[in-house]
């Protein structure tokens, strides 16, 4: 223990001499450590790659660097226990075959704590890593083309994880694979590919994670009793832009979510299988498409969810014999701001029923490249027309028979939703109304032909 | 009607250029004078400004709550609105200055003024689109300045553009009208025929096309290339440029486009709505100066 003290000392001297260059002996540091020591690395950088095998902490207070040769995996944690906290960690080799990350964990019991990875393929990779914790970090990967980059934290077979309060942003995608009981809390994920993918993970819990600007926000596949709760998902809008996909899912329940400006607010394939999954109190707004489903979906529920301006409301891709899900519940509807109905006993709910049937949509969902014209005149006048004159009367793809009049209270965003300042808006308003005005005035005194 | 008896304008040819350009705003002003004082002015400028604002007012609740995501949900609306009401202005309008003025006598009082025919033409139609300018950068300013104030939510760049691609749509509008207005016998046939080409472009073009899809599984290169032939989608998928993340939102057919024309796909699409600035009024421009019985 005194040796390791003497080291560090001799380590720290070497850095306050103001040597930048990488120190050397990192790996003969943690091989002489005994299991359990502490060992608070000061500020300077250090040279990786390094393996630990044993149950040791790195700490490194935010300022020590640890540099990989750019060939491998930098930090490598084959035993339980291992905390790694306040690490700076940069620069993986970038084979995505050998998945090089800036840490990888093979053991159980891991804590990955308040670090800073940089420059690396993949970020945080957990195999067989139960029990794990990965809180504070932040992942940024190389910069490389969407699909040639790792994901910033890859979980196999890591079950009752918990991944908490991490930022990233620019990688490819925060997945999870055979790994059940997980947590997944207060993480900012953008400018990725998936925000969050996972597949045979069972009764995870999804909270308050901000998913913005990726391709895909959530794709959640072949798993049960997901809960995903107060997440902000927006601006997901690559060309399979959903804010959350389900597919071959059972008992999901979804809580309190703002979907927000995605390509469609909520996929549905082939989920549920057999239990119902719910949607209760969810803002689905500004989205190309609110819930989009594939024909054959039965058994959802949904109900107190605020359907706000989606050009679309619900869509069904391809058409085909639509029905056997739910849009209300022990008297609870949901509130479509399309809705044109009235209410005369002043009880909050539509006294008629809230109807999708329009003709343009019906269309639509049998040919996707109609979507060209969505928001044109010539849409509307279609819908107009088919309700004039009901030739072709599209069966409802939705029916709530119980419609909100006003929006049920919407949950607070885990972070603040992005808003402008109107100032340079009104400035250039100001500016055009000054150009009519002038245009208008400048006739006054003037005489007409010469 | 015959134009023999016209004077025949060579005077102002030999006239230094000043004195040309100065006729054609003395005609453009005066041009710009009567519409002003006219009815239909106020009646399109409290149309457009009126509805413009009840668009930025029913998008305030979503604004509050889901922030600046809001104002794509405006910007469309704003942009629809536009398609409708813009090229109505331009062809209607442009469609009377000739013919109209040819009917009640105007035209020849206007000709047997010291300018020549090309100087008469372009100052109709300047003081045409000055006045639709107008009318419209009020409906546009209105609607920026109710956005702005109440919601504090607007993306100003976005905004100057869609006006700018509208201001284009009209003026290739009151073209396109004054190009029927030189073809049109009558006065009323030439106001007839301008609300027709209008349905056709921001109704029948669109509704035909959906329906070509629907039936004969158009390609999507072929449903984009006739769609944004026509200059009210080449403004309304301009406009939409502006303010979409990508063409992805616009189905099969964006996401084609997007592919196959790169980051050319913007200025493509704003070359197709010059174009359409540039050729119908250089016809009729063309029309008016070689056929003397218009």
């Amino acid at each position: 223990m005194k040796t390791l003290l003497a080291l560090v000392l001799a380590l720290a001297s070497s850095v306050g001499a103001g040597a930048a260059a990488p120190v050397d002996d990192l790996q003969a540091l943690v091989d002489a450590a005994e299991p359990g020591t502490v060992i608070d690395l000061p500020p300077g950088t250090y040279r990786g790659d390094i393996t630990i095998d044993k149950a040791i902490t790195l700490r490194g207070s935010g300022q020590a660097v640890i540099e990989g040769t750019g060939t491998g995996t930098v930090v490598t944690v084959l035993a339980p226990d291992v905390t790694l906290e306040g690490l700076v960690i940069r620069n993986s080799g970038d084979s995505l075959d050998r998945e090089h990350a800036g840490i990888s964990v093979k053991a159980p019991r891991v804590r990955v704590i308040d670090s800073r990875l940089e420059d690396v393929l993949f970020g945080i990779f957990l195999y067989q890593a139960p029990d794990s914790e990965i809180r504070g970090n932040t992942v940024q990967s190389k910069d490389l083309f969407v699909a040639r980059r790792g994901d910033a934290i890859r979980m196999w077979e890591s079950h009752r994880t918990v991944v908490e309060q991490n930022v990233v942003d620019g990688a490819r995608d925060l997945v999870l694979w055979f790994s059940d009981d997980v947590t997944i809390r207060g993480n900012l994920v953008s400018n990725g590919r998936y925000g969050l993918h996972f597949m045979y993970s069972d009764r995870a819990t999804i909270e308050e994670n901000a998913l913005i600007d990726n391709s895909v926000g959530a794709f959640l596949m072949y798993s049960e009793g997901l809960r995903l709760r107060r997440n902000l998902i927006s601006g997901n809008n690559g060309p399979s832009g959903y804010g959350v996909g389900l597919k071959d899912m059972d008992g999901s329940r979804l809580e309190d979510n703002l979907l927000v400006g995605n390509r469609a607010g909520v996929f549905l394939d082939n989920s549920p299988r057999s239990v119902e999954q719910t949607f209760e109190g969810n803002l689905i707004a500004y989205n190309q498409i609110g819930v989009l489903f594939l024909p054959s979906v039965r058994g959802n529920a949904f109900w107190n969810n605020t359907f706000l301006d989606n050009t679309v409301q619900v869509g069904v891709q391809g058409g085909g014999q639509f029905g056997g899900n739910t849009w209300t519940r022990d008297g609870i509807g949901n509130y479509w701001s399309d809705y044109a109905g009235y209410d005369a006993d002043g009880d909050g709910f539509g006294d008629v029923p809230y109807r999708l049937d329009d003709l343009y949509d019906y269309l639509l969902d049998r040919n996707p490249e109609l979507m060209l014209f969505a928001d044109t005149p010539a849409s509307r006048a279609l819908d107009l027309a088919a309700r004039a004159f009901p030739v072709i009367k599209p069966r409802p793809k939705v029916e709530d028979d119980r419609p909100l009049i006003e929006p049920p209270a919407i949950p607070d965003p885990p972070v603040p939703l992005p808003t402008q300042s109107g100032r340079d808006l009104l400035a250039v308003s100001t500016l055009m109304l000054g150009v009519a005005t002038a245009t208008i005035l400048s006739t006054r005194h003037r005489r007409s032909l010469p | 009607m015959t134009t023999e008896a016209l004077p025949r304008n060579g005077r102002s040819l030999d006239l230094p250029e000043r004195a040309q350009r100065s006729s054609v705003a003395a005609i453009a002003r005066k041009e710009l004078r009567d519409a002003i004082h006219s009815r239909w002015f106020w009646m399109w400028t409290a149309a457009f400004a009126g509805l413009a604002a009840v668009l930025a007012i029913a998008a305030l609740p979503g604004s509050r709550i889901a922030g600046s995501a809001s104002y794509g949900r405006t910007a469309a609306s704003l942009v629809t609105l536009t398609q409708i009401i813009i090229p109505l202005m331009g062809l209607t309008l442009g469609a009377q200055t000739i013919a109209f003025q040819r009917e009640s006598g105007a035209l020849r009082f206007l000709l047997s003024h010291p300018v020549n025919r090309t100087e008469a033409f372009w100052g109709l139609y300047l003081g045409t689109s000055a006045a639709l300018t107008a009318a419209s950068f009020a409906g546009f300013g209105a609607a920026g300045i109710l956005t702005a104030l109440r919601s504090g939510s607007g993306e100003a760049g976005s905004f100057v553009r869609i006006t700018l691609l509208a201001w284009a749509l009209l003026l290739a509008m009151v073209g396109l009208g004054m190009l029927i207005s030189t073809l049109a016998r009558r006065a009323a046939a030439a106001l007839g025929s301008a609300v027709f080409v209008w349905l056709l472009l921001v109704f029948l073009g669109d509704l035909g096309l959906m329906g070509t899809a629907v039936a004969t599984r158009l390609s999507v290169s072929a449903l984009f290339f006739s769609t944004v032939a026509n200059p009210v989608e080449a403004f309304r998928l301009a406009a939409l440029a502006s303010f979409a993340d990508s063409f992805d939102i616009l189905g099969p057919a964006g996401t084609y486009a997007a592919d196959a024309l790169g980051s050319a796909l913007v200025p493509v699409i704003v070359t197709i709505l010059l174009v359409w600035v540039a050729v119908p009024v250089s016809i009729a421009w063309f029309r008016f100066r070689t056929r003397q019985d218009l």
